[in-house]
């Protein structure tokens, strides 16, 4: 599992050398492009198809299931449909700021791909403080929502921005302190570092994944990267029945593909840092890395889209009495807790 | 090892490369038609009143804000105490790296409360942004 980087060993593959500036960026491009199509191809199974066929079955519905084999073309005709619409640019929006927003919430989420490890050599870059920068990346969609709330010229949209920064804020800091306390575990913020240090076995076939080591914070990570992804309970900034779509009320074509795909990349991202730093990142029995890379993000897509459909909303002032009341407290109580039993055990 | 940021750099291209991809062929594919009043903001089909960003909205947000500032630089300054930590515990004891984080933590412990007790994180409806017609929560 502890390969090299991916565009090393595409060099390798071609017969370039590894040492000379040019080809690694030619390399890391191709890397890049392979990540990114990898990550839209299971956005586009997931946005139009999976979330509309897990929906109805949660509740009891049959869904898309005319176009092609259990209407899987659905992707196809739903690109070109939302594609071709056409982009209303409603009256008084802040131009640059709305025209941005999409942009940013869809690319920003992208990003943070580059430091996970997918396994079977799919790891396009290692950086020392590649949590910190995966970290960093995922929370730079909040900054998106409010330029799409803000820029809108919409009442709704302005009260969803505002909702999904007071929520993106309360929950950040659970999430970075989560996140942090498997740091003490595994003394690196190197992702391949975290990675290796979950591969030895705790008791009999259960393997040290930190989930197990530390089934805690494993919890608080999952309910703060639920308020992080936007989805039920903590799905206010674009609650249907309250303020319309929120954020994208006023968006249509394309910038509302790209704001749905950011959300979905972002619930993704979201899935991969949990596989990464809880579960293990690539690692499983019998079958190849990759595989169990992709189990472990759908396994988190599915969980979202569970809550989603089973639990009910909070009230703003539950999410922020849950978030500075509960999970703050909660998150610094687990730090600390982690660090005093690494320390005994140490 | 070559630098992982060329790497980085190249899925920024690429992250940026699909989504405007994306808006070419959709301003390629999508009709125009510039009619007057559909470029009107939502507003549950009543005729938009006023501007949206000249709104009164809850000064608790600014507060949610404002606490967040505090505890995200106590994460940045967190960070590097975790990544050391192990090595730290071996080299010159427990209580010496634990102690001082667990005073820094207490600190803020005591400032969240602080904040707990007069309000801040409690979601309130003060009387003056409830009066007016034109607040929303």
């Amino acid at each position: 599992m502890q390969s090299a980087p991916l565009p090393e060993s595409l060099a390798d593959l071609a017969g370039l050398d590894p040492n000379s500036t040019p080809v690694m960026i030619l390399m890391s491009l191709i890397g890049a492009a392979l990540i990114g199509s990898l990550m839209m191809t299971n956005t586009a199974l997931a946005g139009p198809w999976a979330k509309r066929k897990i929906t109805a079955a949660f509740t009891d519905r049959i869904a898309v299931d005319r176009i092609g084999p259990f209407g899987l073309l659905i992707i196809v005709a739903d690109s070109v449909r939302l594609l071709s619409k056409e982009l209303i640019v409603p009256e008084g929006v802040d131009r640059p700021a709305w025209d941005l927003a999409p942009l940013l919430i869809a690319s920003s989420a992208l990003l943070g791909f580059a430091v996970i490890p997918m396994g079977n050599g799919l790891h396009l870059a290692d950086p020392e403080v590649g949590l910190a920068y995966v970290f960093a990346t995922a929370s730079m969609a909040s900054i998106g929502l409010v330029m799409a709330g803000y820029a809108s010229n919409n009442k709704y949209s302005f009260l969803g921005g505002l909702r999904a920064v007071a929520q993106n804020l309360a929950y950040e800091i659970p999430l970075i302190l989560t996140g942090a306390s498997v740091v003490i575990f595994a003394g690196s913020l190197q992702i391949s570092e975290i990675v290796a240090a979950q591969s030895a076995t705790l008791i009999g076939p259960i393997p040290s994944w930190y989930a197990f080591v530390n089934p805690f914070a494993f919890v608080l990570f999952m309910i703060a990267n639920l308020a992080e992804v936007g989805r039920n309970p903590f799905d206010i900034p674009e609650a249907p029945t309250e303020i319309v779509a929120g954020y994208q009320t006023e968006y249509s074509s394309v910038y509302f593909v790209l704001i749905y795909l950011g959300e979905f990349i972002h619930i993704f991202l979201g899935g991969a840092i949990i596989a990464t730093i809880f579960l293990g990142g690539p690692a499983g029995p019998v079958l190849p890395g990759i595989v169990w890379f992709l189990i472990k993000i759908w396994g988190v897509f599915l969980f979202t889209q569970w809550a989603r459909s089973a639990v009910p909303r909070v009230r703003i002032d539950q999410l922020i009495e849950i978030g500075w009341k509960g999970m703050l407290v909660l998150s610094l109580a687990n730090l600390l807790l982690t660090a005093v039993i690494v320390g005994v055990v140490a | 090892m070559s630098n992982p940021w060329i790497a980085i750099g190249a899925l920024a291209v690429v992250a940026l490369a699909i989504p405007i991809t994306m808006m070419v062929v959709s301003s390629l594919l999508r009709p125009s038609v510039p009619e007057q009043g559909k470029t009107a903001t939502y507003e549950s089909g009543e005729v938009p009143t006023g501007s949206s960003q000249k709104i009164k909205f809850n000064i608790q947000y600014y507060m949610v804000a404002l606490l967040f500032l505090v505890f995200d630089i106590e994460t940045v300054l967190i960070f590097p105490w975790t990544v050391i930590y192990r090595d730290a515990v071996s080299a010159v004891g427990m209580t010496r790296i634990l102690l001082p984080m667990v005073v820094f933590i207490g600190i803020l412990a005591v400032g969240l409360g602080w904040a707990w007790r007069n309000g801040a994180v409690r979601w309130v409806r003060s009387p003056r942004a409830t009066k007016g017609a034109d607040t929303y929560e």
